[in-house]
Parts: C-alpha cells; structure tokens; sequence
C-alpha cells in the first residue's frame, strides 16, 4: 500500500510537471520571421536606445541583462561545485616546468596576452567580443602559467582566495550595477542613461562597460578556479 | 566570387564532419581530444564565414582553448590513478 502511494506520488509529479512545462512553451511567442517581431526593433532602434555599436553585447548586457546575470549565477555553481568535490586538500603539488627558453619566451608574451584580453573586455559594445570571452582569455593566462612553470608557480603569485575575491568583486560589481538601475531609472539592469557619451567612443555605452568588466574579472576568476581545483593533486613534488 | 565561398564551405563542413567521426574512432584519448580541439577551429572558421564574429571568438576561445586544457588535465588525472 505504502509503495503504491509512493509510486502515484511520483509519476503525478511527473504528469504535473509535463503540463506545467507544455503550458510554458506555450507562453513563447511565435517565430514571426528575420524582417519583423522583436529581432526587426533590436536592429532598428538598438543603437538608440543602449548606445552600443555591438548589437549582441547591447542585447546581452541591456534587453537580456537578467538572462546574463542567469548565466554568471550558473557559472559561480559550477565554480562551487567543483572546488567543494575535488579539491580536498589545498596544498600545491608541483612540477617543475619546462625549459628555460620556454620560460623566457612566455614571460615577454604574457604582457601581451592580458594587453588582448583587456582589449576585448573593454571595447565589448564597439567591437565582437566582451566580458565572458575577454574573461575565459585571462583564464587562459593562468592555464598556460601552470603548464609553463610548474603548477605552484600560479598559486603562490595568486592564491585561491585572490581570485575568490576577484570572483565575488566581479559578482558585485554586476549586481551593484543593477540596484544603481533601480535607484536612478526605475528598473533592476536598466542601462544608465546619463553615462551614454558619443556613439563610437570608448566610454560610451551607459554601463555597458562597467557590467562588461565585471562579467570579465568573474569569468576569468572562477574558470581559473575550476583549472587549478581540478589540477591540484596531479603532479608529484619534485622540488 | 560567390562560388568560392561556397567551396571552401563544403570544404569546412566536410572537414567538420571528419573531425568529428576521428574523434570518436580513436580508442586513444589525447589523439580525441586534439581532434575535438581541431573541430573547434574548424567551427569557428564556419562561424567567421557566416559572418558571427562574437560566436567565433567565443568558440576559439571556449572550445579550442579552455576545453582542450581541462579535458588534458582530467585525462592526466585518470592515468596517474592508473599507475598507483
């Protein structure tokens, strides 16, 4: 008897949630085709209204801000997530690098490898690109630091609690923009009207930049995380 | 002009579909896992053909980047609990 009511309980969950799940795509409205509808508003009145020549990044961070910040949220559970299985104990284990030439020859490249990553992040409304790409670059940056010098090279410069706050920062930055938006125009992520400059220029685009740069140091931050959580206990201590 | 695009789109996909099937084939995993990374570049030149610039970066970035160097680390990891 019991396990009957068990096994009603649970497929009556299941039959609920297919409705409730049909009756929500039933809620999206229609395809009505490339001309008309929302796409043809985007691209006729996009500029206008956020001030950014990159339509993506103007419907990422402006009419789509609440999806992107969906999408950090995500990121900062994947991030938890992985640290909370893996690494169990933090202590670096380390190799000792490749040869010198190589060494060398990174050390002059990486100046340059931020230099383009920050590129990216800050010129997200004129250019393609923007936080979430320019972030997983300056990741990057920290990936080809463990494989060049040795993984504890990294996590001595920049300790795992370094790039927590980094990660929290960008998180804040993100979120502080958005109750600005409350305060000042009347709706949570509203672009701030009174920062837009001259369309073209680099600080132009309301708070397309700020919430870009934060994105980006979250980003950055937290697939680092993921990298060196996941690397820890890989190599054997040779020195 | 246009017929040239057109070539080296069949080219790409053709390319895209075999990186693809490599990929899966090889019983070796670091020989997948460079084929995968190839199949990324090989998207985002299609995406840059069609034009997508952000998607491409995007691409480059995430899947011949990012991905190739945490699949190497897991793939380091299973060896070594291999071996003891």
């Amino acid at each position: 008897m019991h396990k009957y009511l068990k096994k009603t309980l649970v497929i009556s969950v299941f039959i609920l949630t297919a409705i409730a799940l049909y009756e929500n795509f039933l809620l999206v409205p229609e395809y009505t085709g490339l001309r008309t509808g929302v796409s043809d508003y985007i691209i006729s009145s996009g500029l206008s209204d956020t001030g950014s020549l990159n339509l993506i990044t103007a419907v990422l961070y402006d009419y789509r801000a609440f999806d992107s910040l969906g999408e950090s949220t995500v990121i900062f559970g994947a991030v938890s997530g992985i640290v909370l299985i893996l690494s169990r104990k933090m202590l670096p284990v380390s190799s000792r690098g490749l040869s010198f030439i190589v060494k060398r020859t990174f050390g002059l490249v990486t100046p340059f490898i931020a230099l383009f990553s920050l590129y990216v992040i800050t010129h997200g409304h004129l250019s393609p690109g923007g936080g979430f790409q320019g972030g997983v670059i300056l990741a990057v940056i920290s990936i080809i630091f463990s494989i060049v010098y040795g993984s504890a090279f990294d996590y001595r410069r920049y300790s795992p609690q370094v790039k927590t706050a980094m990660e929290t920062m960008g998180a804040f930055t993100f979120l502080g923009l958005g109750v600005v938006g409350i305060l000042m125009e009347g709706f949570f992520l509203k672009n701030l009207g009174f920062l837009t400059a001259r369309t073209g220029t680099l600080i132009s685009a309301g708070s397309i930049p700020y919430v870009n740069f934060g994105v980006g140091i979250k980003v950055g931050a937290g697939l680092a995380i993921i990298f060196y959580s996941m690397i820890q206990k890989t190599f054997k201590e040779d020195f | 002009m246009m017929t040239a695009t057109v070539v080296l789109e069949n080219l790409l996909l053709i390319f895209l579909v075999l990186c693809a099937v490599m990929s899966v084939r090889f019983e070796e995993e670091l020989i997948s896992i460079i084929f995968l990374s190839t199949f990324s570049i090989v998207l985002t030149a299609l995406y840059l053909l069609h034009r997508a610039a952000d998607v491409a970066l995007a691409e480059a970035v995430i899947g011949a980047g990012l991905s190739t160097a945490i699949f190497m680390s897991a793939i380091s990891q299973i060896r070594h609990g291999d071996s003891d």
